[in-house]
């Protein structure tokens, strides 16, 4: 997760009725999911919020690379593969909007604040896709970071969110399995697939490993939340993983990892192999160049290659689509001025 | 003469072909919607649509496929623009209006529900079957389109006067979806019966939802000699679609994908 300070973290815990909190904290303990209508303490409430917000705005806005290249497919199945993962996406972002809905924001709200630059999306969907191979590599590095993710996420402790995982973590399996067969084709073709993906590789596979966020603070697991069970593994811990996964796939597939140097469109420029990318056959883990985290929070803050022309086109549809929902549901549609 | 070039001289083929080609160029315009509906929920249904009409186009090629040899990805992708035998109005570009959008699937689904009808009917039975499949599903989309007609005619002016308009800008294309797709066959009567009877039969269909709904649409049976993109004189905007919709695989010609 990425973007503002969470609420879990900035708001007093001490200031809850101490009783009620350490019922709540209790049950979490003993394993027992949270409800809506269960007491939960305002820092849990707005954090889940934040979460299940950013996750809702990060399945629309993550739908966007991959919807332009809807019209290019190379093959009808490649179309109707895209064409429904595409749509998935827009579905995962329809359940999580009705979860945070339950936690006390209305879906307009959060759209406005979206399209408005006020609330997020993860980080990833703001580099660019600039070939076919590019799809590939988002179906199989982002959405097989995102599930290995959002698979401890289905381990933790409110509810809706909880079961929302699992239901999401379906399709994102089949999701999964379309990008490893798109890449195992690219890769099984001829010169021009196998350099069009590598190249792909190399945008990619920094923003994959920055997928899970920066390093830990010290004693994570004792802050709200990962006590809370929000989330229940380190980022630390979930990078780890996620690399010793994917590096070994990509070496076996005939790839190259590589250190790169982009421009501010997304564009490697320079490469070179890196070299950190080994097994260490002490510890089993692979090891891997630490990611350029100046450049993760230079695009959180809005200065990522494609954060402009992802928000103008979702507020864009936002505001072509503003008549259907006056004719349908009534109700305010209108946009503050952008930020 | 080629494999491709025996489906395209065979008049039957040729009319199985006009479907498909609407079928997958609807599929292709709407499914660029994905992810930039007006509401989450309707733009799930779009999608679902778009995705029903190029699996349709597929299952029609890959009977045309089996009949002459060639593979199906080779007749959606791989003809010259003059062999595509869709009709002017599918390719009709939306300009980003959901208004456009909508009403051209509308106009499309209402054509292919009689036309699919007749199909179910031919004596080439593999064909018949498959499209009694493909009658189901437009079936679903007839509801829902039509559900959406009545909801946006009880609603208020704003949308009401952009569906009106959009209907009367459809209207101007309307027509040739009747266009025949190659000269002989107006000696055959296309698509298995009588011309002027699948027309009444679809606008028929159409004018008793839009009269519930409060919306008008007129336009005349075009004269049989009338052409347009069924006999490959597809409009600038088509050939911009062809482009793109061929961008990757012309890539790399050959390569699998």
């Amino acid at each position: 997760m990425s973007g503002a300070a969470n609420p879990v973290m900035t708001i007093d815990p001490s200031e809850e009725d101490q009783d009620k909190l350490a019922e709540f904290e209790s049950r979490i303990a003993d394993g027992v999911l949270i409800e809506p209508g269960d007491w939960m303490p305002q820092a849990y409430r707005m954090g889940m919020l934040r979460m299940a917000e950013h996750h809702a705005n990060s399945e629309i806005v993550g739908a966007l690379p991959e919807g332009e290249w809807i019209t290019r497919a190379p093959s009808l199945r490649r179309k109707l593969a895209l064409t429904a993962k595409v749509q998935d996406e827009v579905g995962h972002g329809q359940m999580l909007y009705r979860v945070s809905q339950d936690l006390g924001k209305s879906r307009e709200d959060m759209l406005r604040d979206l399209c408005t630059g006020k609330t997020k999306y993860h980080n990833c969907f703001n580099y660019p896709a600039p070939s076919w191979a590019d799809i590939a590599m988002v179906q199989w590095l982002i959405d097989g970071a995102a599930i290995m993710n959002q698979k401890t996420l289905a381990d933790g402790a409110y509810g809706p969110y909880v079961r929302t995982m699992h239901r999401i973590n379906m399709e994102e399996a089949f999701h999964f399995k379309s990008g490893e067969d798109m890449v195992l084709t690219l890769m099984s073709g001829t010169k021009k697939q196998k350099a069009m993906t590598q190249e792909a590789f190399d945008r990619w596979w920094g923003p994959s490993v920055m997928f899970f966020g920066p390093h830990d603070k010290p004693n994570c697991e004792n802050l709200p939340p990962m006590k809370w069970r929000m989330k229940t593994e380190s980022n630390d811990s979930l990078r780890q993983r996620f690399v010793n996964r994917f590096a070994p796939a990509a070496l076996d597939l005939g790839l190259v990892i590589h250190v790169c140097q982009k421009d501010e469109h997304g564009m490697v420029t320079s490469k070179t192999v890196d070299e950190q990318c080994r097994l260490d056959e002490t510890t089993g883990n692979w090891g891997v160049t630490d990611p350029d985290w100046d450049e993760f929070f230079r695009v959180i803050r809005g200065n990522g290659p494609c954060n402009a022309h992802r928000v103008a086109l979702r507020r864009f549809s936002y505001e072509q689509g503003a008549w259907v929902r006056r004719a349908i549901a009534g109700g305010a549609t209108t946009l503050p001025p952008a930020a | 003469m080629t494999t491709m070039q025996n489906m395209l001289k065979n008049p039957d083929a040729n009319l199985v072909l006009a479907l498909a080609d609407d079928l997958l160029m609807l599929g292709h315009v709407q499914g660029d919607w994905t992810g930039l509906g007006p509401i989450l929920e309707e733009d799930i249904a779009s999608s679902s649509m778009a995705q029903d009409d190029l699996s349709h186009a597929l299952v029609l090629y890959e009977h045309l496929g089996a009949h002459f040899g060639i593979d199906a990805d080779v007749i959606a992708y791989e003809r010259d623009i003059a062999d595509y035998r869709c009709c002017d109005l599918v390719t009709l570009p939306d300009e980003f209006d959901w208004a456009v959008a909508f009403v051209r699937r509308w106009v499309i689904s209402h054509w292919a529900a009689p036309v699919l009808d007749r199909l179910t009917k031919s004596d080439d039975q593999d064909l018949a079957e498959r499209c009694l499949r493909l009658r189901a599903e437009q079936s679903l989309h007839l509801t829902y389109l039509d559900d959406w007609m009545h909801r946006l005619g009880s609603g208020p002016d704003e949308g009401r006067t952009r569906i009106q308009t959009a209907l009367d800008t459809i209207a101007e294309h309307a027509g040739m979806v009747m266009e025949v797709p190659d000269r002989d066959l107006a000696d055959i009567e296309a698509f298995c019966c009588g011309r002027e009877e699948l027309f009444n039969e679809w606008t028929t269909a159409m004018n008793v939802v839009l009269e519930h709904a409060g919306f008008t649409m007129t336009f005349p049976l075009p004269a049989l000699d009338a052409f347009g993109g069924r006999r490959g004189t597809h409009a600038p905007h088509f050939h911009e679609q062809h482009a793109e919709m061929t961008e990757v695989r012309c890539a790399d010609p050959g390569a699998t994908w």
